[in-house]
C-alpha cells in the first residue's frame, strides 16, 4: 500500500491530477478526522484539508521518500493546524494534570465512555493541541511512537510524555463528566 | 525487566493501538499482571480508542475533491499569469470566484447534511431561474473564510452566480429580514463590494 502511495506521489510530481485524486481519496477521511479533532471547526478543517492537498500538489517533487507518505501528509496537516492556532492566538487549554484520588474510578469512568461519545468529544476538546494531536494520531490512526514523533517534529520521549499526561487528563475529565451526569 | 516501571508505563497507549514491539509488549503485559490500576487504565484507554475509531465524521468527500481539482487546474495555468503584470486584475477576479464557489460548495454540503431527509429540495445551483433576495459582488481582497463567516452570520446562502460580471444572488436561510441582511452586508465593505435588492 505504501509503495502504491509513493508511486502516486511520484506521479503527482509529474503533474498527474488523477494521481492527486487517488491520493486524496486514500487520505482525505483520516486526514480530515485528524484536523477536525484538533480544530473543532468542520468548515475550517475542510479549508485546511484543501490546503494540505494543494501543498502536496505543489511540493510533491521535493518528497524524497525518506519518510512514509502517510507521515509526510500528516506532518503537513500537523503544521497547518499549528499555523491556525498561531493566527488565532490560541493558548494552551490544559496542561496541568489534576490530582485524581481514585485512578481506578477514573479508569472505570473512561470505560463507560464507550457509550458516551459526547463526553469523549468534550474531554478531547479540553486538551491542549499538543496533547490532542498525539492522542488523535495514536488512537485514530494507530501510529507508532516514532511516526507521531516524526510528524510532530519532537523526540519520541516527548510524545510518550504528552500521551501520558493526555491520558490522565482524559480519564480525569471523563470521570468528572460521568459522575456529574450520574448525580444529575 | 530492563527498564524502570515509570518508563514502561509510558508505552501503554502503544500497547492499546497495537504498535508495540514484542519485547516492549511483554514488559508492559508483565507489569499489568501485577498492577490492577495499570490494567484498568489499559481497559479505559482501549475503550477510548474504540470510541474514537467509531466516530462518524462527515468529511468534505467529493465536494472537497472537486474543489481541489478546480484549484489545481487554475494553479496549473498560474505561472504564466504570475509573470505578466497585465494579468493581475484577472487573477484577482478568478481567485474571488474560486473563493465564492468554494463557499457554494460548503454551504450546499452543509444544507444537505442538515436535511438529509429531503435530498431533492433546497439548494439549487445557478441557472434554475433567478432566485435570491440580494445581488452582491465580493471585494477582491475578501477571503473565503471571511465571506463564509459573514454569510453564516447573516443566515444567507449563495443561490446563484457568479455571472460574467461577478454577481452573486443570495437568499436568506429560513426567512428573515432582507433589509437588515442587506445593511449588514453593506457595512462589511472589506468583504462585500456592492449589495442591492434583487429585481423580481
Amino acid at each position: 500500500m505504501s509503495d502504491d502511495h509513493l508511486f502516486l506521489v511520484r506521479q503527482i510530481a509529474k503533474g498527474d491530477k488523477q494521481a492527486l485524486a487517488a491520493l486524496y481519496r486514500a487520505y482525505e477521511r483520516p486526514c480530515y478526522k485528524f484536523i477536525v479533532s484538533r480544530l473543532n471547526d468542520p468548515h475550517e478543517a475542510a479549508d485546511i484539508l484543501h490546503e494540505v492537498f494543494m501543498d502536496i500538489w505543489r511540493v510533491a517533487a521535493s518528497f524524497e521518500g525518506r519518510s512514509q507518505v502517510r507521515t509526510w501528509i500528516f506532518g503537513i496537516a500537523y503544521r497547518k493546524v499549528i499555523d491556525v492556532h498561531r493566527k488565532r492566538g490560541r493558548v494552551t487549554v490544559t496542561d496541568e494534570v489534576p490530582e485524581t484520588d481514585d485512578v481506578a474510578e477514573a479508569a472505570d469512568a473512561g470505560y463507560a465512555a464507550k457509550q458516551e461519545a459526547e463526553h469523549l468529544a468534550y474531554c478531547m476538546g479540553t486538551l491542549s493541541d499538543d496533547h490532542r494531536g498525539a492522542v488523535s494520531l495514536a488512537f485514530y490512526e494507530d501510529m507508532t511512537c516514532a511516526e507521531i514523533a516524526e510528524i510532530a517534529g519532537v523526540p519520541e520521549g516527548t510524545i510518550k510524555s504528552r500521551l501520558h499526561h493526555a491520558k490522565k487528563l482524559l480519564l480525569h475529565c471523563l470521570s468528572g463528566r460521568i459522575k456529574g451526569r450520574a448525580v444529575a | 525487566m530492563t527498564r524502570a516501571r515509570s518508563e514502561i508505563v509510558l508505552d501503554l497507549p502503544f500497547l492499546v493501538n497495537g504498535t508495540l514491539g514484542a519485547a516492549e509488549k511483554a514488559e508492559i503485559e508483565a507489569l499489568m499482571a501485577e498492577d490492577a490500576l495499570l490494567a484498568a487504565e489499559h481497559e479505559a484507554l482501549a475503550a477510548i480508542r474504540e470510541g474514537m475509531q467509531a466516530e462518524d465524521i462527515r468529511s468534505p468527500g467529493e465536494f472537497g475533491l472537486a474543489r481541489l481539482m478546480r484549484d489545481v487546474g487554475r494553479e496549473g495555468a498560474g505561472p504564466a499569469t504570475l509573470k505578466d503584470p497585465v494579468q493581475a486584475p484577472a487573477r484577482a477576479w478568478v481567485w474571488q470566484v474560486a473563493a465564492a464557489l468554494a463557499v457554494i460548495g460548503f454551504l450546499a454540503q452543509g444544507y444537505l447534511l442538515r436535511d438529509s431527509s429531503a435530498p431533492q429540495g433546497g439548494y439549487q445551483l445557478a441557472g434554475a431561474g433567478q432566485p435570491g433576495a440580494l445581488v452582491v459582488t465580493f471585494a477582491p481582497g475578501a477571503t473565503e473564510e471571511s465571506i463564509r463567516a459573514l454569510l453564516v452570520e447573516q443566515n444567507l446562502e449563495i443561490v446563484a452566480g457568479p455571472t460574467a460580471l461577478g454577481l452573486y444572488r443570495l437568499d436568506l436561510v429560513g426567512g428573515g429580514d432582507p433589509a437588515a441582511a442587506s445593511a449588514a452586508l453593506a457595512a462589511a465593505a472589506d468583504i462585500v463590494e456592492s449589495v442591492e435588492n434583487a429585481p423580481n
